[in-house]
């Protein structure tokens, strides 16, 4: 396999969509090898002359067709070729030319490269869908040391040579997520009319430019076809290109970003006729956006429903008599809910009661949803009426909380079946009542337990008076035996001396028996 | 003793792998949170630092994994790669060294047995070159097992390479007269040297024994889904 390495000048910045700078002999030698290469318009290559490896190439248009079986690669990778290796390629890896590393030639390069383009088409070609690979299928089937592998395959990536969807709208996911996103935002205003309020955003999403002129992208100074992303915070806007290769600043993020639709009404203006179908068809249909489409016919259900909401009149549309004061507070009770939901509800609220308890089934508090569903059944008058009632039964019942427990539970017994409302004042009155019954309690429980200690002081007392009663009579007896002992004494006495008498009366002794007696005495 | 004409007294060359491309084999085998992720491939140490954290990165990103495995798999790759600098800087002998490889692995539905002689001293020796002869030759349609079999091949390169570090340490450190011969004796694979001799002597021919064929042939078996599940659980039972 001889390696050539083309020699034309350096044709490294790929070429914007809409400048016309042909340098005719500045086309790469695409050999007669390129079968599966798009061949779109002229490549237009302006020859600038730059060295600097540029991380990222800036993308133009993708080539116009696009069949099933038909690999598609973008124009500024045309050079492409199985058997050659083209100046960018080196410049872009030069560990593989420079001869550093006897294992890193031209050879070793052109085999990972080609076995990793081979891989992807084959990959695509069997699972459409998923239409990437990863570096890591890739390395794993290479021989070689895999940062010289992830050199080539970012390479490639990078070049669209491989993992590139041919048309920018295969990024689905993304864009409708802002499609919600901005469509929802839009909705949380508090407008009346839905449609007023998209038509305010569109205009002011617009940014500098207004909507039927051509809006410049700040990332890659291409005008923006179809969509464009505006960032506020940092006054960017971006081509769809650019904000899907995340060509903006370090500091931004992905989601600053808003989707601005800019095609929309310039592809191809409403006529008419067409609005006049669609006015019809709305009347008539209501909200169901697909007969709406097949009757303007030639338009899509978002098409029609888009341009309904971006039309200025749209707002005599939407107000109904009745209702009117109804949507406000459902638009701004449901800023959650998504962009279909949104438009049906907005565009049909002919039909108005049926709509009217659908959105309010998203709120996220239940008790919310269930008061704002009476709300709703009750009317908005009787809703003031009976919320005004309980906020002051609720008062009442925090001044009766203060009386007597008793009567303040009958008070709020009575108030409670005074009051014919919802729910939130019967809550109110319980927790009233139940403080109350509380209070008494706790008086009875003091009134027990004082009796109980009154009791215990009387039986204690009585225990005293009975230990004095005692001592008392123990007392007396005390005193009764000891006069009987005086008694006793005394009778003693008497009957010694009695003896001692009758003694002295005997005839010698007697005279010692007196003196005796005498001195006793 | 005089030395044999084979030279053994080739002074010590520094380190690196003996193949023509310096590379390093690492092996990844992280397990968190009862996920397991084990993978080999080849790097070249010669890469920044900063191509660790991208690779692990972009690994973790392409495979879904759960982002712990990042840090893990960058730290895993960076500690084999400063095992491999610890001995670069160091002599490795480089004498006669003829060498047994053997493969025995498994990938997906291809199971390989193989061995073969390896000459060390080569230092143009490329293991890629020979998987994808291998694979050619052998009719292999999986893609994934040309790098399979360079890197089986690599690694244990890499392991004789760093024993004959170590052995040349030891030499050094005994710093007897003839280095060369007692280095003949004392290396471990100074088996296949001895065997050299005696295979290339005047006695025997190049030409390998029939009886040695069926050793030296190599094995490919494609299993069935079912055959791969019972081996699998198996790996994972003795890993247990």
């Amino acid at each position: 396999m001889a390696t050539t390495i083309s020699p034309s000048p350096v044709t490294l910045q790929p070429p914007g969509p809409s400048t016309t700078e042909i340098e005719p002999d500045s086309e790469t030698p695409s050999n007669p090898k390129q079968p599966q290469t798009q061949t779109p318009i002229k490549p237009d290559t302006p020859a600038t002359a730059t060295a600097v490896a540029i991380a990222t190439p800036r993308p133009p248009d993708p080539p116009p067709s696009s069949d099933a079986d038909i690999i598609h690669i973008p124009s500024y990778s045309r050079w492409f070729s199985w058997d050659n290796i083209h100046e960018c390629e080196v410049r872009f890896l030069p560990e593989f030319f420079d001869s550093r590393s006897p294992s890193k030639n031209p050879k070793v390069y052109m085999h990972y490269r080609n076995s990793i383009v081979k891989q992807f088409r084959e990959h695509q070609r069997q699972q459409a869908p998923s239409r990437k690979i990863t570096f890591t299928d890739a390395r794993k089937t290479l021989v070689g040391d895999v940062g010289s592998i992830r050199r080539v395959f970012d390479f490639l990536e990078a070049w669209g040579l491989i993992n590139y969807s041919p048309s920018a709208q295969n990024k689905p996911l993304k864009w409708e997520d802002k499609d919600a996103k901005s469509s929802s935002s839009q909705g949380a205003e508090a407008k009346a009319a839905a449609a007023a309020a998209a038509a305010a955003a569109a205009d002011s999403s617009a940014g500098p430019s207004k909507e039927n002129s051509k809006v410049v992208c700040s990332g890659c100074k291409l005008v923006c076809s179809i969509a464009c992303f505006a960032c506020d915070k940092y006054d960017l806007t971006l081509c769809a290109r650019c904000y899907v290769r995340g060509n903006y600043r370090v500091g931004v993020n992905s989601s600053d970003f808003r989707r601005v639709e800019i095609s929309e009404d310039t592809k191809t203006d409403w006529t008419e006729k067409e609005n006049l179908h669609l006015m019809e068809a709305i009347l008539h249909y209501g909200d169901d956006w697909r007969r709406v489409a097949q009757y303007v016919g030639g338009r899509s259900d978002k098409e029609c429903v888009a341009h309904f909401l971006k039309l200025p009149f749209g707002e005599e549309y939407l107000k109904h008599a009745d209702s009117g004061e109804v949507d406000v507070k459902y638009n701004q009770m449901k800023d959650h809910v998504d962009a279909e939901c949104r438009l049906e509800s907005s565009g049909a609220s002919f039909s108005s009661k049926r709509l009217c308890l659908t959105p309010l089934a998203d709120a996220s508090n239940p008790i919310m949803a269930q008061a704002a569903f009476l709300s709703a059944l009750a009317g908005v008058d009787v809703a003031e009426a009976a919320a005004q009632a309980a906020v002051t039964s609720l008062s009442q019942v925090g001044l009766g909380a203060s009386k007597e427990p008793q009567s303040s539970l009958a008070k709020i017994t009575k108030l409670q079946e005074a009051d014919v409302t919802p729910n939130g004042n019967t809550t109110g009155n319980a927790l009233e009542g139940a403080f109350v019954e509380a209070n008494s309690q706790l008086q009875k429980d003091e009134l027990d337990v004082e009796r109980a200690i009154s009791r215990i002081a009387e039986v204690q007392m009585k225990e005293i008076q009975d230990k004095l009663v005692h001592f008392e009579n123990l007392d007396m007896q005390m005193e009764k035996e000891w006069q009987q002992l005086e008694q006793m004494k005394n009778m003693l006495f008497v009957d010694q001396l009695t003896l001692l008498f009758h003694r002295s009366s005997a005839p010698k002794t007697d005279e010692r028996m007196e003196q005796k007696s005498v001195r006793i005495d | 003793m005089k030395a044999p004409a084979l030279s053994f007294s080739k002074a010590p060359v520094k380190f690196r792998m003996p193949t023509s491309a310096n590379l390093v084999p690492i092996r990844l085998d992280i397990e968190i949170d009862g996920q397991r992720f084990k993978d080999a491939f080849t790097w070249n140490p010669s890469d920044p630092d900063s191509e660790v954290v991208v690779f692990s990165k972009r690994t973790v990103k392409d495979l879904k994994l759960p982002p712990a495995f990042i840090t893990q798999i960058a730290s895993s790759i960076q500690t084999q790669l400063a095992e491999f600098r610890s001995y670069e800087g160091q002599d490795m002998y480089s004498g006669e060294k003829i060498v047994p490889i053997k493969l025995d692995l498994r990938v997906n539905h291809t199971l390989i047995k193989d061995q073969f002689l390896w000459d060390m001293n080569n230092f143009e020796s490329d293991p890629e070159e020979f998987a994808r002869t291998f694979c050619k030759d052998l009719g292999i349609e999986d893609p994934e097992v040309g790098p399979a079999i360079a890197f089986a091949i690599r690694e244990q390169l890499y392991e004789i390479a760093t024993q004959s570090v170590a052995s040349a340490r030891e030499s050094r450190i005994s710093k007897k007269g003839r280095r060369g011969t007692e280095h003949a004796t004392s290396s471990k694979s100074s088996g296949s040297a001895l065997d050299l001799v005696k295979l290339f002597g005047y006695r025997s021919s190049v030409v390998r024994k029939r009886k040695d064929w069926d050793v030296y042939e190599p094995i490919v078996d494609h299993l069935s889904n079912e055959e791969v599940d019972a081996l699998e659980a198996r790996e994972v039972r003795t890993i247990r």
